[in-house]
């Protein structure tokens, strides 16, 4: 009896013991999951049996929507020549990049990976993709990209990824409720002033709540976006590099949207936002809002859910007249993970992607804005007034890439914005602290 | 002689017994250093150097350890969130989890349709879960303020507020208490049917009963759950993954940044994959010191049938 005690408890010893060993090793648990795709495995060493090339292409473009297009753009590619054959294989967008990392860190990466436009230069440092520059200067393709894109690629000034496609945030507006309110629905107001004085007309309330609220730039964007409008296209960093997250201008933003939000009431604003997420839900279809800041790919959604809504689109308000209508874009990148056994054939594949056939299909058949200037300027597309204002809107979108010296640094802005506007931070003492902390972050990776 | 002769033959019987125990065991133990001790020595070694995964991974000695302590806010910001995670919901969880049991051990009629309804939740999991509990926790729409409201409660801004959004996940940790339940209701069973008969006969209520002899027999498991919960709890991630505010991991204000996330996002968004590994060890060093201390302190309370002391 005696001995069977004390079994039992050294075993709760080691059990106890072993467990805790499952704090180190937790994180190899999480990222399982297979291909959903479909990339078959009957070639050795990269080659088919028929000797062609096979190349991976790995993207996370699996709805229903978006897979048949990636596919049928493969599809061609296969066709219009005999030596390489492009297989697509779709993984989530949650496990994409990990799974991507690890083959890349495993020297079995796939050869071809769309990724995104604003890590480009931390994967170049970090040797995860290709320099491509012997190619570029090859094929001479760097002049078919709008040069806001070009940059984002390019890692001490050489090119490690071709830009794909990008997007760029606009305001959406309701052409009936300007009318309704006595305002010129052809319009827009050009300042932030402006816009928040045409906003306080199209609210209505029944009681102390709203019913229909005009405009809140907390609805689908927040600081982030309205900094760099009003800091004349600039994002936290300056042209060297030193971080200036509490620039006046930056600041001014801030008081901007606390001003809309003492007007209109912190809780009413909240409970629209909680409406949010749905697409059938969404407050600027249902009419539940007049002015609505999205990306230019909104359009697809009230075309498909939004039957006769008349609306407009225009560029974002500028701080002062003529202080610039910037906007902030996004996107991906097609790159050559490192390690890839066939780069030489895989840029074959990058060139097509970003050529003018595959960029017009590709913006035809998204709505995407793509990276190629050719294929956006494209007569069919233009005619639709909301992609030719996408485009041209391109004019004033910035990206944003993150810097090397401090990849992170968003994840010490945010939290002083949150500060701000939950009222526990002055804008000024929250701005100085995310600045502080910024500039430690960097002193750190130095 | 001839005793020395025995014993010789019974040691070496011994020996023969122990080799083949090894050998039944030797697929753990090979798969166990291959797969656990390796990495984990690797994970020891990448702590002192700049590791990126791909590019570098050059000794920088205690680096790392120094950002971490010294120079790294989010560092304490995400250690002190995980331990008033740890130490609000382990207790609440273990006494949840043991109240639920003891309620449902119970012989009624349809006891078995209870049991089932409240496990249910400690089975469901991952993202789901968590998007059903941000529609229940929405402050002006969701089911939880609307039935605090009932009771002339106004209820917080749970994922919004950064001084609720710990108690939400917290509260939501409690709604899969089941699975806990689940042991303390097999371990309820198992007390011996005349410790209850020999404490009536001394003239033991209902209470008296279950602190001197419920309580002090399901001991071992009360442990068990609280050493795995307080494991467990250290390694929180995915909820403050998930549900931070407009899906920026750990908002708002970092008040969901658990140390895990904080370690994942140092991993694998900027790649700095020895200085996470400096995280993972740290944190491995806190729950082996607590773990040890549960062991110590258990001596106190728990109480091994077959009474070792």
């Amino acid at each position: 009896m005696m001995k069977f005690g004390k079994n039992r408890k050294s075993w709760a010893i080691i059990l106890a013991i072993l467990c805790s060993f499952s704090v180190l090793t937790a994180c190899s648990g999480g990222t399982s999951g297979g291909p959903a795709g479909t990339a078959s495995t009957n070639e050795t060493n990269g080659k088919s049996e028929d000797g062609k090339v096979v190349l991976n292409y790995w993207t996370w473009w699996g709805s229903e929507t978006r897979r048949p297009i990636v596919e049928k753009l493969v599809d061609d590619f296969n066709k219009s020549q005999d030596k390489i054959i492009v297989k697509h294989s779709y993984y989530p967008f949650s496990d994409i990049f990990t799974k991507e990392l690890a083959a890349v860190s495993a020297g079995n990466p796939p050869d071809i990976m769309m990724n995104d436009i604003n890590t480009v230069q931390q994967r170049a440092s970090k040797k995860q993709a290709i320099n491509l520059s012997k190619y570029v200067e090859q094929s001479k393709v760097k002049d078919r990209f709008f040069p806001e894109l070009w940059n984002t690629v390019l890692y001490q000034g050489e090119p490690y990824a071709l830009p794909f496609n990008t997007d760029t945030r606009m305001m959406f507006y309701n052409k009936d409720d300007f009318k309704a309110a006595g305002l010129d629905p052809e319009k827009f107001p050009t300042t932030w002033e402006e816009l928040d004085k045409v906003a306080a007309k199209l609210d209505k309330k029944d009681g102390d709540k709203y019913t229909h609220i005009g405009y809140s730039p907390q609805f689908n964007s927040d600081w982030n976006l309205l900094q760099l409008n009003f800091d004349q296209g600039r994002n936290f960093f300056d042209e060297n590099g030193k971080p200036v997250v509490n620039a006046p201008a930056k600041a001014e933003a801030m008081q901007y949207i606390l001003d809309n939000a003492k007007r209109l009431g912190q809780s009413n604003i909240d409970a629209f936002k909680a409406d949010f997420g749905s697409k059938q839900a969404n407050p600027f279809i249902a009419g539940k809002v007049s002015i609505w800041t999205d990306v230019t790919n909104f359009y697809t959604q009230i075309r498909d859910y939004g039957q006769n809504l008349n609306f407009g689109v225009a560029p974002l308000p500028e701080n002062k007249p003529d202080s610039g209508h910037y906007s902030v874009g996004g996107g991906f990148v097609i790159e050559i993970p490192y390690g890839s056994k066939h780069p030489d054939e895989a840029f074959e594949f990058l060139k097509y992607m970003t050529d003018v056939q595959a960029q017009t299909y590709w913006a035809q058949k998204n709505f995407d804005n793509v990276a190629n200037k050719e294929a956006s300027n494209n007569p069919e597309l233009q005619k639709n007034p909301v992609y030719k204002a996408s485009v041209d809107n391109l004019a004033v979108t910035k990206m944003t890439p993150n810097p090397l010296f401090a990849p992170d640094y968003i994840n010490l802005i945010n939290p002083q914005r949150d500060a701000i506007m939950l009222g526990e931070k002055s804008v000024q003492d929250g701005l100085n602290q995310a600045q502080a902390d910024v500039e430690k972050l960097i002193s750190n990776n130095k | 002689m001839a005793r020395t002769a025995a014993s010789s033959q019974g040691s070496s019987l011994r020996r023969r017994e122990a080799w083949q125990g090894y050998v039944f065991a030797s697929p753990w133990i090979v798969g166990f250093l291959l797969f656990t001790a390796g990495p984990l020595l690797f994970s020891l070694y990448a702590s002192f150097t700049n590791y990126d995964i791909t590019s570098r991974m050059d000794w920088i000695g205690m680096q790392n350890y120094d950002t971490m302590f010294n120079h790294d806010p989010l560092f304490w910001k995400s250690l002190r969130n995980t331990l008033y995670f740890v130490v609000i919901s382990v207790p609440l969880q273990t006494a949840g989890g043991l109240l639920l049991a003891v309620i449902l051990n119970r012989k009624v009629a349809g006891i078995r349709l209870f049991r089932t309804v409240f496990y249910l939740p400690s089975i469901l999991s991952g993202v789901g879960v968590y998007v059903l509990w941000m529609m229940l926790l929405s402050p002006s729409a969701g089911l939880v303020n609307l039935m605090l409201s009932w009771v002339g409660i106004d209820g917080p801004a749970w994922l919004t507020d950064p001084a609720w959004t710990k108690n939400a996940v917290i509260l939501m940790k409690i709604w899969g208490a089941g699975g806990m339940m689940l042991l303390y209701l097999a371990s309820l069973q198992s007390v011996p049917q005349q410790l209850y008969e020999a404490a009536e006969l001394d003239g033991a209520g209902k209470l008296r009963k279950f602190w001197h002899v419920t309580l002090p027999m399901i001991t071992p498991v009360i442990f068990f759950e609280i050493v795995t919960g307080m494991i467990g709890g250290f390694q929180i991630f995915q909820e403050g993954y998930v549900m931070g505010y407009n899906n920026d991991p750990g908002a708002p204000m970092n008040s969901l940044l658990f140390y895990n996330l904080h370690m994942f996002l140092k991993a694998f968004k900027v790649f700095d994959m020895g200085y996470a590994m400096a995280m993972a060890w740290f944190l491995f060093l806190i729950v082996l010191v607590l773990t040890l201390i549960n062991l110590t302190l258990s001596k106190f309370w728990v109480h091994y049938e077959g009474g070792e002391r």
